[in-house]
């Protein structure tokens, strides 16, 4: 033998990479828990805001969604990933420098995003509201990462490849697609940006993201890892080869189409609404494949859900799974939606989701890796399943308190009576309703976290006790790839190419996105119109910026939907036009607050004034943060000439004039609103210089902007 | 669901140890799979290809029917106030309390606690921009509020008997001295 084949026998597979990523995990785990939290506190009671421009809701909450699903589940796709690749590959990861520039390349951009989030630093559009630099280094990195695993691939030696990896081909794929197209935007400033696309066109490229976010990166690689893991620590059988093709490739292709299911009853055109139903109701069935083949691989083993911790927090987390895509395609019926969205119920969804499918599976991969790959035992299985009862209580108390007041809200705002009208048109009070349940939900999150710190404490004195991590040696003789001795036919040989294979995962999740996106960005309707919605102005803008800085969208939706109680509520239900031009779009998700589409003139300049220095000046009982710094920080005038700029060659129409003299149109604007509220009795000399000003200028134009001729027709 | 004879490995499928059964699929997951695929295309082309009705079709059919309520419920402010005795409504303690505590939660942010005026007129004079001091005018600034001038209209959000206590509370700002009073608006009404 060769001195060179002996190398290569005693290779060795890469796992102080593994490792790596799992310690980040649960790092970034705690810290987006706690986080989360704070939200929940924050809800609860507002003085958890602690008067901290940098730790209001409106921050706290991307800080905590971008935490839980790129740093917690982030981190632990990587190392569930690159510890099953090599073992179902037979190969040491391709690279030992790719993965290295993977994993510090990774927790750089989390430790950028923990910085520029609270600092403000928002695009404002969920899951994706790091700025475009932390844009442009997701995609490499993410670049890094696919070359390290399709190289591995194809450097397998096993011939065929399992289900599992299937679905890191989906993953790794689609998400490169959905966080390129989602974040083509225009920079005006280091940390600055607008998206190229606006109005609905950025609502339904953003929810095409959004949704897909979760299928892609909290769906596709759980799958995979749970294809791995569940058959793995049962040590049983797949329960059914021919259900994991059928349920693959129908959950891939189906699941690209259901974005519009978050924009239901709004101005998105009827056909893309129509879709997003259709195919998140189909979605049901190939979603429950993966259950079943994950809760029945246990079949003939069902003893060890009494006995293993491990195989407790994986089966439960499949429930979850199967509850969750459940309660989704429920959610995407119009009706229901017309309940559920906008409140509390979706963060339920969301959290059983999370929490439960998302976290246990982790909890129970990471119970399984730990000891194995520090070869001892861990230090305490009684331990372990205390974590997981109490984790479970939290998961249920969240999700039964969240649910509970989703519905109650959602059913508040419809009630009508006989005489035509809301039965409770004070929205606070619709709030102040489900504050108890607030509280109620932060019990629920802090026993998941209580758990997640008994886990720490398990894991510490097994590694402790351990004699340190030691790499598994590559299990077979690197020989030449396996052959077999029969020609493969059908799926069974796609499953030995994996060119092809991935060729055909991408036109799969191509096609919906084709057909939904398309005709939306192409069809120019606005261009149409013979009238457009006249733009805000440069001060507006300004205090657009500064909505958006504070994240207002996090509990402020701006799209009154076709609805007889919206329309009630807030007023005519909104247009497409009204929003034709902002970038990035409003529409929000949640009504945390009322909606602001129509709140324009409604209430005079003193009152938000007051408002947004102390919310429960005006309004008794509000859960709104105090905003006391947007009355001493000064406008940002001197950006303006660039930021209208750059609007105006998106397509806004702004006359050159107004380009050229952004900041001085806006002085003059700003000087006329504090003129008005000093008279009213505010005591400031400089106020037109305060971001407060820019702020009510644009608030006070929401819903009032009038049509105006359409001068690109006229060209 | 199939029986344990199903279960039978599938040769040639050993990964890293794990392995596969040849089981089908099972048959109730079929079904389902199948009728939500049926429902899709059904749904699909009543909304889409049929004459299903839009968003805006349905919106409208639903706003006539609230508009129609509203219209039949609709109550006269002449009868309203000559129904009334102020004796009375003044004399219910309890009523007058409440009117108090929604005056405090829902006007004082403007009108001042004591009715001084801040954002809104001074409540406490005998100026009166709108008003003109009486029982209807006053219910009815309430009632229709004043949107243009920031001041919203209270009729759906407060109930409508509370209404006239809250009415015949602001009525009783008269004459009271309040500090800090905001200058008089409007016209003097004796
Ligand atoms: C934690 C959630 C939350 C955040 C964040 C938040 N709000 Fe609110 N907002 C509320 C609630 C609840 C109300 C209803 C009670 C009230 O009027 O204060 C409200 C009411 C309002 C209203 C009055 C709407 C009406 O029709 O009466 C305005 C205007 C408003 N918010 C603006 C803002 C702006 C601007 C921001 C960002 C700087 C913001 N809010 C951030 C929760 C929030
Ligand atoms: C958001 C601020 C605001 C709130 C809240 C408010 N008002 Fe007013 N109110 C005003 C303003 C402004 C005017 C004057 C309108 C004008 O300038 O024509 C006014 C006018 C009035 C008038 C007519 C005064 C006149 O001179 O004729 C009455 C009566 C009144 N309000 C009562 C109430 C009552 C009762 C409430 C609580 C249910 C209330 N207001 C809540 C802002 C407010």
């Amino acid at each position: 033998m060769s001195l060179q084949m002996d190398e290569l026998k005693t290779q060795h597979y890469d796992d102080k990479t593994v490792v790596h990523f799992l310690w980040a995990t649960l790092f970034w785990g705690v810290i987006a828990f706690v986080v989360g939290l704070l939200a929940a506190l924050q809800l609860s009671y507002w003085g958890f805001n602690l008067n901290l421009e940098w730790l209001t809701f409106g921050r706290v909450r991307p800080l905590h969604t971008n935490a839980a699903i790129f740093a917690f589940a982030g981190n632990a796709i990587f190392a569930g990933i690159y510890h099953s690749t090599q073992r179902l590959c037979r190969v040491r990861m391709f690279s030992d420098a790719l993965s290295k520039i993977h994993f510090w390349g990774w927790q750089l951009i989390i430790v950028s995003a923990a910085i520029t989030l609270p600092l403000g630093f928002s695009q404002s559009k969920e899951y994706a509201e790091l700025e475009w630099p932390i844009d442009i280094a997701i995609t490499l990195v993410w670049v890094v990462f696919a070359i390290n695993f399709f190289m591995t691939l194809k450097n397998r030696k096993e011939k065929h490849m399992y289900v599992a990896l299937w679905f890191y081909i989906a993953t790794i794929i689609t998400v490169a697609v959905l966080h390129i197209f989602n974040s083509i935007e225009i920079p005006v400033g280091y940390l600055n940006s607008y998206p190229v696309y606006a109005g609905i066109q950025d609502a339904l490229v953003q929810w095409w993201y959004g949704h897909n976010a979760v299928a892609f990166f909290l769906t596709t690689p759980f799958l995979g890892l749970m294809y791995y893991y569940i058959p793995k620590a049962a040590n049983r059988p797949v329960y059914s080869y021919k259900l994991s093709i059928i349920h693959f490739w129908a959950l891939i292709f189906i699941y690209i189409w259901a974005g519009p299911h978050h924009l239901l009853n709004t101005a998105l055109p009827d056909w893309a609404q129509t879709l997003g139903v259709v195919f998140s109701v189909m979605l049901w069935a190939p979603s429950w494949g993966g259950m079943i083949n994950g809760i029945l691989t246990l079949r003939g083993a069902w003893d060890l859900l009494r006995t293993d911790p491990i195989i407790k927090f994986l089966i439960t987390a499949v429930t979850f799974y199967g509850m969750s895509t459940f309660e989704g395609p429920l959610l995407s019926i119009k009706a229901v939606s017309s309940l559920g969205h906008y409140t509390d119920w979706i963060v339920a969804h969301v959290h059983g989701g999370t929490l439960g499918w998302n976290g246990f599976l982790v909890f129970g991969m990471i119970y399984y890796l730990v000891p194995k790959l520090y070869q001892t035992d861990l230090y305490s299985k009684k331990l372990a399943t205390l974590h997981f009862w109490i984790g479970l209580a939290g998961i249920l108390i969240y999700y039964l308190s969240m649910w509970a007041a989703g519905i109650t809200q959602g059913l508040m705002w419809r009630a009508i009576n006989e005489a035509g009208q809301l039965v409770y048109p004070d929205f606070v009070e619709t709030v102040t309703a489900i504050v108890p349940l607030y509280w109620v939900r932060a019990l629920g999150g802090t026993l998941y976290i209580i758990g997640t710190i008994i886990m720490l404490y398990n894991l510490r004195q097994t590694v402790k006790a351990s004699k340190g991590l030691r790499e598994e040696k590559v299990t077979a003789p690197l020989t030449e790839r396996k052959k077999n001795d029969h020609e493969d036919k059908g799926h069974r040989k796609l499953e030995g190419m994996m060119v092809t294979f991935s060729i055909l995962s991408f036109i799969a999740i191509a096609v919906g996105s084709a057909i939904e996106i398309i005709p939306i960005l192409t069809v120019n309707d606005y261009a149409k119109y013979e009238k457009v919605i006249e733009p805000f102005s440069p001060l507006e803008i300004a205090g657009r910026d500064i909505y958006i800085r504070e994240g207002c969208y996090t509990c402020h939706s701006q799209m009154i939907r076709k609805l007889d109680f919206d329309v009630l509520r807030f007023g005519k239900a909104s247009t497409i036009e009204e929003s034709m031009y902002d970038r990035p779009f409003q529409w929000g998700s949640k009504r945390t607050g009322p909606d602001l589409a129509r709140v324009g003139k409604k209430y005079p300049h003193l009152w938000h004034y007051k408002h947004m220095e102390n919310p429960r000046s005006t309004v008794a009982g509000s859960i709104m943060p105090n905003y006391p710094w947007l009355l001493d920080k000064k406008t940002d005038f001197y950006s303006l000439r660039r930021k209208i700029y750059v609007l105006k060659s998106l397509g806004v129409p702004y006359a050159d004039e107004v380009v050229k003299n952004a900041d001085k149109v806006a002085e003059e604007q700003a000087k006329i609103i504090a003129d008005e509220l000093r008279a009213q009795g505010v005591n400031d000399d400089k106020l037109e210089q305060k971001e407060v000003v820019a702020l009510i200028a644009y608030l006070q134009e929401l819903g009032q902007k009038p049509l105006i001729r359409n001068i690109n027709l006229e060209k | 669901m199939s029986s344990q004879d199903d279960d039978k490995l599938i040769e040639g499928h050993d990964y890293d140890g794990i392995q596969e059964l040849n089981n089908p699929l099972p048959k109730w997951w079929m079904i389902t799979f199948f009728l939500t695929i049926i429902f899709a295309i059904f749904y699909y082309a009543y909304y889409e290809i049929l004459s299903g009705p839009s968003s805006d079709q349905e919106l409208a059919t639903k706003m006539q029917k609230v508009e129609a309520a509203q219209e039949a419920a609709k109550p006269s402010l002449d009868k309203i106030v000559a129904s009334i005795n102020r004796e009375e409504l003044r004399s219910d303690a309890q009523m007058m309390k409440k009117a108090k505590k929604i005056f405090k939660r829902k006007c004082a942010a403007c009108h001042g606690r004591e009715g001084q005026g801040m954002i809104g007129p001074n409540l406490t004079d005998k100026y009166w921009m709108h008003s003109k001091g009486d029982f209807k005018g006053v219910l009815e600034a309430i009632r229709e509020g004043f949107p243009e001038k920031g001041m919203q209209a209270w009729k759906e959000i407060i109930d409508e008997n509370q209404q006239l206590y809250l009415t015949e509370f602001v009525l009783g700002f008269q004459g009271t001295n309040p500090a800090n009073p905001k200058e008089p608006q409007g016209e003097l009404i004796e």
